[in-house]
C-alpha cells in the first residue's frame, strides 16, 4: 500500500488475525480520527439520530439541563428547534473558573429549580447532562443530583456525555440507557407485561414481534418511546421480563435485574430470515412458549429470494451509520447472492462471528474504518458499487443509489429483512430509471 | 442566573472560530479533544465541511490520555499523518479537555515541529469562550508565525480579514466582496479564512490595504498595520439588497440591531442613511471601540437580553431568528426582522 491510499484489510486476513490481532489502523485509540462526514456519527452521535442529549429525554415529561462549556451544547441548537424538544433543553454554561475549580456544581440546584419553574407544567424529572470536564474533575454527580432533587422537589438524574470514556466499560450511550430506567421502582410484576428496551424510538409498527408476543400470552408491551405519561413510564416496573434489542442496553437491563429482579433476554436485529427464525426458536424456548412464525418467515424469504433473482451478483457497499450490525447486514447480502466489495465499519470482538462467515464467502471483501486518517485518500473509482447502505457509505460513493437505513423508527425481525430488501429494490429501481 | 439559558442555545465557541480560520489554509488541523468537539465544529459550525472536507482530525483523547498527559502519543499520531498529507504546516486547537489538564501548548508545538519537521501553531481554546476570540487568536498566530518581511508590494492585492462563515453567514462571501468593490482599482482579494491559504498569509505584508469585515479580524489588521504599515478599513459588504431595503424603511423607528458589531454597525448606517436617528447596536460578541457608540449594548446573559427587549425602548429588533423566541417570551411584541448570524443559529444566507 502506498502512502496515499486508504487503509483496508481483507475479510480473510482480518478473520485470520482474530479479535486479538486487529491491526492498529482499525483501532481508533492508535491514530488521529479523521473528521469526514462519514465519521460524524462517531464524533457527534447526537448530530444525527439519538445521542446522549436527545436520548436522555426519553422519560416522558422530562426536561434536561446541560451543565457544560458552551461548546458541548452547540449542536443542540438543531434539536432545540425540532418538534417536541424546543421547550425541554436548558443550559448552565461553565466559564474558565468553573472548569478549573468546579464551582458550577454549587449553582446546579438553583438552576434545576429555575428551569423547572419556567415550564408550563411541572416536569416529571430533570436530567442533568454533564461532559468531559466533569469526568476529569471527578464530579460526584449522583450526590449533586440528590441535593438538586431535595432543593427543587422533583427527581433529578445524571446523564454522562463523557466522550473520553467512549471505549470504556460504560460508554455514554450505554450509561444513558441505564439512567433513563433508573427511576423505575419495585412493583408487583404482571406475567402478561413485557418491556422492549434498547431504543429511543419504537420498533416499526409492522414488526411481527408484537403479534408473536401477543400469541405467547403477552397483553401489554411497553416501549419507552411510545409512553406519553410519567405514570405509564413507572408501570414499566410491572413487566415480567425485558427484551433487549440493542446490546448497548445490556447494562441497563442488568441493573433492572439486580434492583427489581426483572430478568431479560436479548434479541438481535438480524436480516437473514433463517437466522431470525432461529432467534425466535431460542426465544420461545427461553420463555416457554411455542412460536408460530411460519407465515412471517415465508414472506421474508420470498422478498429476499425475489431480490436475489432480480439482482444476483450486484455489488453493495455497507457502512456503519445504520440501524443494525454492519457485518451482519453484509453477511446477509452475501448470502442473498450480492457481492460486498467494501465494508466501512468499526471492528469489535463481537463482530468476528460475522467476519469469519464473510471471509468464507467473500475473502477479498475490503474492510475500512471511517476513522482512519488514510480515508482522506479514499477513491471510489477504485471499486465502484451498484448500491450503498448507510449514510457513511453514501458519502464514499455519492453516485450510487443509497439506502440510508438509519430512521429513528427501528425495523425489527422479519419485517426488517423485508423492509431492507424492498428498500434496496427501490433504490436500484430508481437508479435504473435514471 | 449567570450562564443560564432557558430560551437561547449556546453560540459558536472559540474552537469553532479557530477551525474556521484554519479551514482553507491548507494545513493539518488537529482538535485536541475526545471527538465530541470535532463533531460539533465540523458537523454544525463549519458549513463548508460537507462539500469540501479538509484534513481536520480529532486527537481522539481518552480518559487515560488526559490523566497521564500523553502529549508524546498525540505528537506520534500527528507525525504518522503529516508525512502522508504533504501539508505545509500543522495547527493544534484546544478544547475543554486540555484546558482542564493544563496542556502546555507551547511545548506541544515544539514537539510537533521536531517530530514532523513542519512549522506548527497552537490556538489555546477552552470551549468556554466565543468563536470570535478563537478566530482572532488564530489570525494572530498565523500572521505572527508565517507572514514574511521581505515581500514585494502588490498594489492590486487587498486583504480581507474576519471573513469566515461564522461571521458573514455565507459560504459565497467572495463574490459579495468582488461585487462591493468592483469599481475600485482593487482586483485581487485575499480572503484569509475563505479561499486564501497559507501562501497568502506569508505575503500579507505585500497587500495595499486590508478590509475588516468582523471584529475577529481587527486585532490582526492592527498588527499588520503596525508591522507592515498596511492601512485598513472596516466594512461589511454582505447585506443583501432586499435586507438593505428593509432596513431603509425603518427610518423613524426605534431599532435594536443585534449581530457581530461590524455587521450591526453597517445595518445602523444603512438605516441612518435613510434618515433614521434612533438605532442601537447590541452584540454578544466583541465590540471594538472604533465602531461602538455609547448607547450600544454588550449582552452577556439571557436575562439581560430579555430585560433589554422588554424595556419598551425599541419598536423593531433585527437579529438572528434564534433570539425571536426569547424576545417574545420577554414580552416584546414589536417587529422582528430576521438578520441571520451563523454563529448564533447555524443558519446560512447563501443564495447560490
Amino acid at each position: 500500500m502506498t502512502e496515499d491510499t486508504a487503509y483496508y484489510i481483507t475479510a480473510e486476513k482480518l478473520a485470520q488475525a482474530g479479535p486479538d490481532g486487529v491491526p492498529s489502523e482499525l483501532r481508533s485509540s492508535e491514530h488521529l480520527i479523521y473528521s469526514s462526514p462519514a465519521a460524524l456519527s462517531f464524533n457527534s452521535p447526537g448530530a444525527q439520530g439519538f445521542g446522549v442529549k436527545r436520548a436522555a429525554l426519553a422519560v416522558p415529561g422530562s426536561i434536561e439541563l446541560l451543565v457544560a462549556p458552551g461548546c458541548c451544547g452547540r449542536n443542540t441548537t438543531i434539536l432545540s428547534r425540532s418538534g417536541g424538544y424546543r421547550d425541554r433543553f436548558f443550559y448552565l454554561l461553565m466559564d474558565d473558573t468553573d472548569i478549573v475549580t468546579g464551582r458550577h456544581l454549587r449553582k446546579i440546584p438553583e438552576a434545576v429549580k429555575e428551569a423547572a419553574d419556567s415550564c408550563d407544567e411541572k416536569p416529571s424529572c430533570v436530567m442533568i447532562c454533564i461532559t468531559c470536564v466533569d469526568a476529569l474533575l471527578g464530579t460526584d454527580m449522583e450526590r449533586v443530583c440528590r441535593r438538586a432533587s431535595e432543593y427543587a422537589g422533583l427527581p433529578v438524574l445524571p446523564s454522562y456525555m463523557y466522550a473520553l470514556t467512549r471505549e470504556g466499560r460504560e460508554p455514554p450511550m450505554t450509561s444513558v440507557r441505564k439512567s433513563i430506567y433508573s427511576l423505575l421502582e419495585k412493583r408487583k410484576r404482571k406475567s402478561d407485561v413485557v418491556n422492549i428496551l434498547g431504543e429511543f424510538a419504537p420498533l416499526s409498527d409492522d414488526s411481527e414481534i408484537y403479534e408473536i408476543l401477543k400469541s405467547a400470552g403477552v397483553k401489554k408491551i411497553n416501549e419507552i418511546s411510545r409512553l406519553t405519561t410519567f405514570e405509564e413510564y413507572l408501570e414499566m416496573s410491572e413487566a415480567n421480563f425485558n427484551i433487549v434489542v440493542n446490546p448497548e442496553c445490556r447494562l441497563a437491563a442488568g441493573d433492572l435485574n439486580k434492583r427489581l429482579g426483572m430478568p431479560y433476554i436479548e434479541l438481535r436485529k438480524l436480516h437473514q430470515p433463517s437466522q431470525i427464525r432461529r432467534q425466535y426458536e431460542l426465544f420461545g424456548s427461553a420463555v416457554g412458549a411455542e412460536i408460530d412464525d411460519a407465515d412471517y418467515l415465508r414472506r421474508a424469504e420470498k422478498t429476499v429470494n425475489d431480490f436475489s433473482e432480480k439482482y444476483h451478483g450486484i455489488s453493495a457497499a455497507v457502512g456503519e451509520t445504520l440501524n443494525g450490525d454492519t457485518f451482519e447486514i453484509a453477511l446477509s447480502l452475501l448470502r442473498s447472492g450480492c457481492c460486498v466489495p467494501e465494508i466501512f465499519g468499526t471492528v469489535s470482538g463481537e463482530n468476528f462471528v460475522y467476519i469469519k462467515r464473510i471471509a468464507e464467502i467473500s475473502p477479498e471483501t475490503r474492510i475500512y474504518t471511517n476513522l482512519s486518517p488514510t480515508m482522506l485518500f479514499y477513491d471510489c473509482s477504485d471499486q465502484p458499487v451498484d448500491v450503498t447502505i448507510g449514510a457513511d457509505a453514501a458519502y464514499y460513493h455519492p453516485d450510487a443509489p443509497n439506502v440510508p437505513w438509519n430512521s429513528d423508527i427501528q425495523p425489527f425481525g422479519y419485517a426488517a429483512a423485508e423492509h431492507l430488501y424492498r428498500a434496496l429494490d427501490d433504490a436500484l429501481e430508481g437508479r435504473n430509471r435514471r | 442566573m449567570k450562564g443560564m439559558l432557558k430560551y437561547l442555545s449556546p453560540f459558536a465557541p472559540d474552537q469553532s472560530g479557530a477551525v474556521s480560520v484554519l479551514y482553507d489554509m491548507g494545513g493539518i488541523t488537529v482538535i485536541c479533544d475526545a471527538g465530541g468537539c470535532t463533531g460539533n465544529i465540523c458537523g454544525f459550525d463549519e458549513p463548508r465541511w460537507t462539500d469540501s472536507p479538509r484534513p481536520v482530525f480529532s486527537a481522539g483523547l481518552r480518559d487515560m490520555d488526559a490523566i497521564l498527559g500523553r502529549d508524546d502519543k498525540l505528537v506520534e499520531k500527528l507525525g504518522a499523518v503529516s508525512g502522508k498529507t504533504g501539508a505545509p504546516f500543522a495547527a493544534i486547537v484546544g478544547t475543554p479537555v486540555p484546558a482542564v489538564i493544563a496542556t502546555d501548548f507551547r511545548a506541544l508545538t515544539h514537539m510537533t515541529e521536531k517530530r514532523c519537521g513542519l512549522p506548527a501553531v497552537a490556538v489555546e481554546c477552552t470551549g468556554t469562550n466565543l468563536y470570535d476570540k478563537g478566530a482572532s487568536d488564530t489570525y494572530m498566530a498565523l500572521f505572527k508565525k508565517f507572514a514574511l518581511d521581505d515581500t514585494e508590494p502588490d498594489r492590486s492585492a487587498v486583504g480581507v480579514l474576519g471573513m469566515i462563515p461564522l461571521e458573514i453567514s455565507r459560504k459565497d462571501g467572495v463574490r459579495y466582496v468582488r461585487s462591493a468593490y468592483a469599481d475600485s482599482v482593487r482586483r485581487r482579494f485575499l480572503c484569509y479564512g475563505m479561499g486564501s491559504g497559507i501562501e497568502d498569509i506569508k505575503r500579507a505584508g505585500s497587500v495595499s490595504e486590508n478590509i475588516v469585515v468582523s471584529p475577529s479580524g481587527l486585532a490582526a489588521a492592527k498588527y499588520l498595520k503596525k508591522r507592515f504599515g498596511t492601512p485598513y478599513i472596516i466594512d461589511y459588504p454582505f447585506i443583501t439588497d432586499e435586507l438593505q431595503e428593509k432596513f431603509r424603511q425603518l427610518a423613524g423607528k426605534r431599532v435594536l440591531v443585534i449581530h457581530q458589531q461590524v455587521a450591526a454597525d453597517k445595518a445602523r448606517k444603512i438605516i441612518e442613511s435613510a434618515g433614521g436617528d434612533c438605532v442601537v447596536c447590541g452584540s454578544w460578541f466583541m465590540q471594538p471601540s472604533e465602531i461602538k457608540r455609547d448607547a450600544d449594548i454588550a449582552f452577556s446573559t439571557e436575562q439581560q437580553f430579555m430585560d433589554t427587549v422588554a424595556s419598551g425602548e425599541f419598536d423593531v429588533i433585527a437579529a438572528d431568528p434564534l433570539m425571536k423566541r426569547a424576545a417574545r417570551a420577554a414580552g416584546f411584541d414589536g417587529e422582528f426582522i430576521e438578520f441571520n448570524h451563523f454563529a448564533v443559529s447555524g443558519d446560512l444566507d447563501d443564495d447560490i
